[in-house]
């Protein structure tokens, strides 16, 4: 008897397949009782999302299971099977554990940390539970996982630094303010994304907000919109003295706000900051402003640049994260009283990772001038190597851990990775 | 027996800056934990090895200006642990645990050196309020100094726009300049107090205040620098980059004043 999962996910099925194959609540229920009606299966769960179809399951024989459940699936979606068996993928007992806990833990998504997935896990797991297609084992596993989730949510920061221009606006805010409340905000101009970053600064508890537009009819609009109040943009100097922050998205082609205008302003604030969140093209925002104390200005490519960093900080996190999982699914595998040759493979990973993350770190800094591009690539390009030159001894002790004779091959690979004695 | 205490403590606040500084670039939960038991541990046998030492001498254990600097590590530690619960500055130590430690190491190379005679120059009572005073604000200092550093590496990460490590460890701006700018209001009046105390006494037991004496002038200048940070602040609305600059340079001047005490010949030192 085996655990296992088979699927397919945004990460090896394009968009088209997965759209087709993605099953609605309904349809799911139909799903689970039909398959488990099959007898191949004694567990299953259905994970459908946008991003992945995935059947979880507890079998004798997974392979027939998986040709089984997506028969069953493909039948249901009018979908040819042939043209889902190239993409699907497979893992079986401890494997199949570390790939639950990274969907769970967000690890496997499009955007890693994103927050969704886990509602998504649990909800098919509710389904299932509904369903009574889930038994001991499945039991166990979930609830294992959404225990990961959490930890790896808390314990790293995976799941934090936006990833979005006006998200990333608001979190810079919350660098320079002690907290967004009561803090006024001024929009200038009418823009869809300056509304966006108003709405999130609003939700953040800022407060008031006045939009300027040359328009006035439009400001009015605006401020409606977003309970605010409009001021005569002829006025926007004026404005300036009282805010917070600013945010501009106008059509126009020159700077609407001036070194000069804000130098004045400034005298009066008493070195309170003041904060420009520009997303127009042209900008709005004269750039020189960010020399002048107290004002800090970043205008759209400054905010993908922070987005960026907000990634690299989430990938780097997310290594913290995969280590995390590891050690958890090593822990779940020996409570399950099976694969000693778990710590072996932990370490080994471990030991190729330590490598590989220190031939980067010199490599990069012989590279002072790569781009992110570059350094992203170099980071691809070294885990597919460790993963390809690792895929086979994991594969082989895990296959002698099963066979019961493990022993000798523990030894070997000790001996050849050099890492220590077990 | 009391050595062995000082050396404890001192290796806790070894164990206690290494593990900040860890935190500060793995930001690995553990480690903060970690860093916090070896300060408190540290804290508290330092603590222990005030006592026995001032049971040793039947005296304050602040005879001398390597003993009142262990006082105010002392202090100091007991607000970082403060301020960290207080304001939510998890990396707090990182910036304040290294000053201390050169404090303590400092305090620690040159314990041995009593100062000759100090017994009976130390007569009065007003002479320790007077040790007492300064060194409550120069723990306070420490703080300030280190909520001021952080504030001009957070300024300058939002500056650039090129948020790197720091950016997501430091806590905001406005935060920082409170911290900094509290820490001066708490330690300025001690300063001040200790100060105008040790004029007085100085002038009734020595004749003169200033007269070949290289910390009591150097105190001044440091003072004067506080003084105008503090009325900057005030008076003309001075915050932020400036406010934590002044900060900086007041808190090297207080570095150099101590210095000068310990390592200079004259009447505080050794």
């Amino acid at each position: 008897m085996a655990l296992f999962v088979a699927g397919l996910s945004h990460k090896n099925a394009p968009v088209e397949l997965r759209e087709q194959l993605a099953v609605e609540e309904d349809k799911l229920r139909e799903l689970l009782s039909d398959v488990s009606a099959t007898g191949v299966v004694q567990e299953t769960l259905i994970l459908s999302t946008c991003n992945r179809v995935e059947v979880y399951g507890v079998a004798d024989a997974p392979g027939e299971a998986r040709a089984v459940a997506f028969r069953h699936l493909c039948r249901y979606r009018g979908v040819s099977p042939a043209s889902v068996e190239p993409v699907l993928y497979t893992h079986v007992d401890a494997d199949a554990v570390r790939h639950a806990f990274r969907v769970a833990a967000s690890l496997d998504s499009m955007m890693i940390g994103e927050p969704q997935i886990l509602g998504q896990v649990k909800d098919a797991f509710a389904l299932a539970q509904a369903c009574e297609t889930i038994g001991p084992v499945l039991h166990t596993l979930f609830t294992q996982a959404f225990a990961v989730a959490k930890k790896v949510r808390g314990e790293t920061e995976i799941a934090r630094h936006a990833v979005s221009v006006s998200f990333a606006a608001v979190e810079l805010a919350k660098k320079i303010f002690a907290g967004l409340r009561g803090r006024a905000v001024l929009l200038v101009g009418a823009g869809k994304m300056g509304e966006l970053a108003a709405r999130h600064l609003v939700e953040h508890g800022a407060f008031p907000i006045y939009v300027a537009n040359r328009t006035w009819q439009r400001a009015e609009e605006m401020a409606r919109a977003l309970s605010g109040a409009a001021v005569p943009f002829a006025e926007l100097g004026t404005a300036l003295a009282s805010v917070d922050i600013v945010i501009t998205s106008t059509g126009a082609t020159e700077p609407v706000v001036t070194r000069a205008m804000v130098q004045r302003v400034m005298h009066g604030r008493r070195a309170r900051p003041l904060f420009f969140i520009d997303i127009a093209v042209p900008r709005d925002v004269e750039g020189s402003v960010n020399t002048l104390d107290d004002v800090y200005c970043y205008n759209i490519d400054d905010l993908k640049q922070v987005v960026e960093a907000n990634i690299r900080e989430r990938l780097r996190e997310a290594q913290r994260a995969e280590a995390l999982v590891e050690r958890e699914a090593a822990k779940f595998g020996a409570r399950q009283g099976d694969v000693e040759v778990i710590p072996t493979i932990v370490s080994l990973r471990a030991r190729l990772e330590g490598i590989r993350v220190g031939e980067v770190r010199k490599a990069l800094t012989r590279l002072p001038g790569a781009t992110p591009e570059t350094r992203e690539a170099i980071e691809v390009l070294s885990s597919a190597i460790v993963n390809k030159i690792l895929h086979a001894p994991i594969t082989k002790l895990r296959e002698s851990s099963r066979a019961g004779s493990s022993r000798s091959w523990l030894e070997l690979v000790h001996e050849l990775f050099g890492l220590g004695r077990k | 027996m009391y050595p062995t205490l000082f050396d404890l403590a001192i290796f806790g606040y070894i164990a206690a800056t290494g593990l900040s500084l860890a935190y500060l670039v793995q930001r690995e939960e553990w480690l903060h934990r970690l860093a916090s038991v070896a300060t408190i541990a540290g804290w508290v046998l330092h603590a222990v090895a005030l006592l026995a030492l001032a049971f040793r001498l039947g005296r304050p254990p602040l005879g001398s200006l390597s003993e009142a600097m262990s006082v105010a590590v002392w202090v100091a530690v007991l607000w970082a642990l403060w301020v960290e619960r207080q304001y939510g500055v998890k990396v707090l130590g990182a910036f304040v645990l290294p000053v201390v430690l050169v404090f303590s190491l400092n305090s620690a190379t040159t314990r041995s050196l009593g100062i000759p005679g100090i017994e009976r120059a130390l007569g009065g009572a007003w002479i320790w309020v007077h040790i007492g005073l300064v060194l409550v604000g120069i723990a306070a200092f420490v703080l300030n100094f280190a909520g001021a550093l952080m504030y001009v590496l957070q300024e300058r990460q939002l500056k650039a726009k090129r948020p790197g490590a720091l950016y997501y460890r430091l806590p905001d701006l406005e935060t920082l300049d409170r911290l900094t700018y509290r820490t001066l209001a708490l330690g300025f009046p001690f300063l001040t107090t200790g100060l105008i105390l040790g004029v007085l006494w100085a002038g009734r037991a020595w004749g003169s205040v200033f007269a070949y004496d290289p910390l009591a002038l150097l105190s001044f200048v440091a003072w004067a620098i506080y003084a105008g940070t503090l009325a900057g602040r005030a008076a003309a609305g001075w915050r932020g980059r400036r406010a934590a600059y002044f900060a900086i340079i007041g808190f090297a001047t207080l570095v150099l004043t101590l210095s000068a005490g310990l390592f200079l010949p004259g009447r505080h030192g050794s």
